[in-house]
């Protein structure tokens, strides 16, 4: 057999698509792919799933206020540490130099994943028994994580993307230190009643500041990796 | 001069032509490392949560220590940034898309890994080392007794290794952005976790856990006998074990070298696996005793030996005398039982000397420990002349886990009229209890709050309250019959009230006597 005997059509250009996807769509898709926000929505899935299992076994830490709160506060760092690493992208100057849009890009992405949090950690707090679920409930829930999420994406643009989930670390043990000590702080957020105008506004406060940073700056690429 | 007539220039050696020794990529690597620039971090959180809690303890080492090695707050503190730090330099290959490109160089691929985790783990493993050390030093300024012990430094040291592996370890073979954040969420889990399970389980496999808070911190290890190394030694095998296991494990892909540098791999791995089973298993044979946890195949009866002491003295109104190491609070001691010591003056068994016993782990939270002995939880009267055998024990002192200064001195006061009138046995019945609200009420506890203040930090509580969850029985105040009775005879004339217990002193004892009898 010789290669004139193949009669294999050529292959054509693609078909156009029946309804053509805007191209600011197809934009921002490949912008939520290029930091891995699929698989950073499945991480966060993982997390909602703990949280269900940890309300559905009483995975709960004896003693006071500080170890009740610690299973949940650690999923919620979890899903605020793994926002912060979607912060950074594989094309850096480039990118910087060229994508007009990128700072919109930015801050829906960082937005999105932050509402994506919240939506996969309030299902998981159904797992617990009628009455029961997250300390504080949702609005908490809601206060915490966007919260921690901006202290990531503070991270992110000052330490750099690869470091940007230590932040949310760190807050966890300060919070964890003020519920064990009974600090009424606004900036210990976690430790205030869900319907606490403070600790409301300085988790919103960080969170602004958080999306600001990373909106106009983006994350800082660290030469030590 | 032509090239043929130039001297022959002798050939470079060999040495030089040698590719990087391992020396030097290790040099490489701990220039390039990531984990310095968490360690400020790390810092910061250790300083919140270890050292700040620990430097408000009153100074004893089992106190102070109870909370950094007792309680695992320094390995909580490290492991969820070493294993996210480890992790993130475990996956930089990968992330890269270097692998292929690595895997091909003239060294294995398992050499580069290797120095990079050593790298790492050198880092950490410092990090944690100057800390403690820091600490150590800055929490000894105000301690005057004893030495710190240094396997739980040890334990540290090998956890921080061990979370560093498992967390490089999972960047190796995960390699994306995702892991390094994972695998410190992960860390807090298994503190977290470990910290539950051992609040739960104080015997069997748990004890391995190093952040599972029973061991061998608190009562009065450091002060009257020695701490007892063999649980802490057991955590070494079992967390060096799962380092070596989950480091080795990276030279066992076919991509990690050559074939026999896999097998030595894999069987480095086993045996790293081993050694962590080996730790299990000695944890799951272990017995608490009067000094702590024991483990018999790792236990030295050397160990056993009390520490040897002069006690140091006081007056109040009878000889005081406690461990040098109580010295601090000799004062207060000896203010709590001066006015209870007038009261008892000349009664038949009232105590002519206290002594401070030894606050024992074994039969913790038990009403009564050897009472024949003297030696025990609670406070014993025995001898002739009479000793007042009275256990301290670190825990209780004021400053510790917020107890207050007045709690100290209450319950010194409840100790030793308990002693007195009960006899060292349990509750008492509620004639007994009456005459002991009323000592207490002459030796300033007012009446109204003796129920909430001096009954519950005893060990046993008030005998018509009811238990809950195993601590000692309280309720808010005392019945209205027997507060009535203890208010009638606080008010006798200190000499009618003297007489009175002179004459009924055995039948009160013995538990004989009903509200309705008391004067």
């Amino acid at each position: 057999m010789t290669a004139a005997d193949v009669h294999r059509t050529a292959p054509e250009a693609a078909p156009p698509s029946a309804g053509p996807v805007p191209g600011w769509l197809r934009l921002a898709w490949l912008y939520l792919v290029s930091r891995r926000a699929p698989a950073a929505v499945a991480v966060l899935a993982g997390l909602g799933a703990t949280a269900w299992a940890s309300l559905h076994w009483h995975w709960d830490v004896a003693g006071g206020a500080a170890a009740k709160q610690a299973i949940p506060l650690s999923i919620e760092t979890g899903a605020a540490m793994v926002i912060a690493v979607t912060c950074y992208g594989p094309f850096g100057e480039p990118e910087r130099a060229t994508g007009r849009w990128l700072p919109y890009l930015r801050l829906g992405a960082a937005v999105l994943l932050t509402a994506v949090a919240f939506g996969v950690l309030a299902a998981g707090a159904t797992g617990g028994p009628p009455g029961g679920g997250l300390p504080y409930g949702t609005l908490a829930l809601l206060r915490n994580v966007t919260g921690m999420t901006g202290t990531g994406l503070l991270a992110a643009a000052i330490l750099g993307g690869a470091l940007g989930w230590a932040a949310p670390l760190v807050y966890l043990v300060l919070a964890e230190g003020a519920l064990a000590n009974g600090a009424t702080t606004p900036w210990a957020w976690a430790a205030r009643p869900p319907h606490d105008l403070g600790g409301a506004l300085c988790a919103g406060a960080v969170f602004t500041a958080g999306l600001l940073a990373t909106t106009v700056r983006g994350a800082r690429e660290s030469v030590r990796d | 001069m032509t090239a043929t007539s130039a001297p022959v220039r002798p050939a470079p050696q060999a040495s030089r032509t040698v590719p990087l020794g391992l020396a030097r990529l290790l040099r490489v690597e701990l220039r390039r490392n990531a984990m310095p620039l968490g360690l400020p971090l790390i810092a910061l959180v250790f300083w919140f949560d270890s050292y700040r809690i620990a430097a408000t303890m009153p100074p004893l080492w089992a106190e102070r220590l109870f909370y950094i090695y007792g309680q695992g707050h320094s390995l909580i503190d490290f492991a969820p940034f070493v294993a996210g730090v480890a992790a993130w330099m475990g996956s930089r290959d990968g992330r890269r898309g270097l692998t292929d490109l690595l895997t091909t160089s003239v060294r294995p691929r398992f050499t580069a890994q290797f120095a990079t985790w050593a790298a790492t783990a050198i880092w950490a493993v410092s990090g944690y080392l100057v800390f403690m050390a820091a600490t150590l030093w800055a929490l000894s300024r105000s301690i005057t007794y004893g030495a710190p012990p240094y396997w739980p430094l040890a334990v540290g040291a090998a956890g921080v290794a061990a979370f560093s592996a498992a967390g490089f370890a999972a960047g190796a073979f995960f390699p994306t952005r995702f892991t390094a954040p994972v695998a410190a969420f992960g860390a807090v889990l298994a503190c977290g976790m470990s910290s539950q399970i051992g609040f739960h389980e104080g015997t069997g496999w748990p004890l391995i856990l190093p952040t599972n808070s029973n061991n061998n911190f608190g009562q009065d290890a450091g002060v009257f006998y020695q701490f007892l190394p063999d649980l802490p030694m057991a955590r070494v095998m079992f967390l060096a074990g799962i380092a070596v296991a989950l480091v080795a494990l990276l030279g066992v892909p076919v991509t990690a070298g050559g074939r026999r540098l896999r097998r030595i791999a894999a069987v480095v791995s086993a045996a790293g696996a081993a050694l962590a089973v080996t730790g299990i298993a000695l944890a799951t044979t272990a017995t608490v005793s009067s000094y702590g946890v024991v483990i018999p195949a790792l236990h030295d009866a050397a160990n056993d030996r009390p520490v040897p002491y002069t006690p140091v003295c006081a007056n109040a109104g009878i000889r005081v005398c406690v461990q040098p190491a109580y010295r601090p609070w000799l004062a207060e001691l000896s203010a709590a039982l001066r006015p209870v010591a007038a009261q008892l003056s000349g009664l038949p068994g009232s105590p002519t000397r206290t002594a401070q016993g030894a606050n024992l782990f074994a039969l913790r939270g038990q009403p009564s420990l050897r009472p024949a002995s003297g030696v025990g939880q609670i406070a014993t009267i025995s001898g002739q002349p009479a000793v007042l055998h009275l256990p301290l024990g670190a825990m209780n002192l004021p400053g510790a886990f917020g107890l207050r200064r007045a709690d100290f001195l209450d319950t010194i006061k409840l100790q030793t009229v308990h002693a007195f009138v009960v006899a060292g046995r349990d509750y008492g019945n509620l004639a007994q209890v009456a005459v002991e609200a009323a000592l207490m009420k002459n030796a300033g506890i007012p009446l109204a709050t003796q129920a909430t203040t001096a009954w519950p930090p005893s060990p046993w509580g008030l005998p018509f309250a009811a238990a809950s969850g195993g601590g000692p029985r309280s309720q808010a105040s005392y019945p209205a019959p027997l507060a009535r009775a203890a208010t009638r005879f606080a008010a006798l004339p200190a000499a009618t009230r003297h007489a009175w217990l002179a004459r009924h002193l055995a039948a009160l004892r013995a538990g004989h006597l009903t509200l309705a009898q008391l004067p």
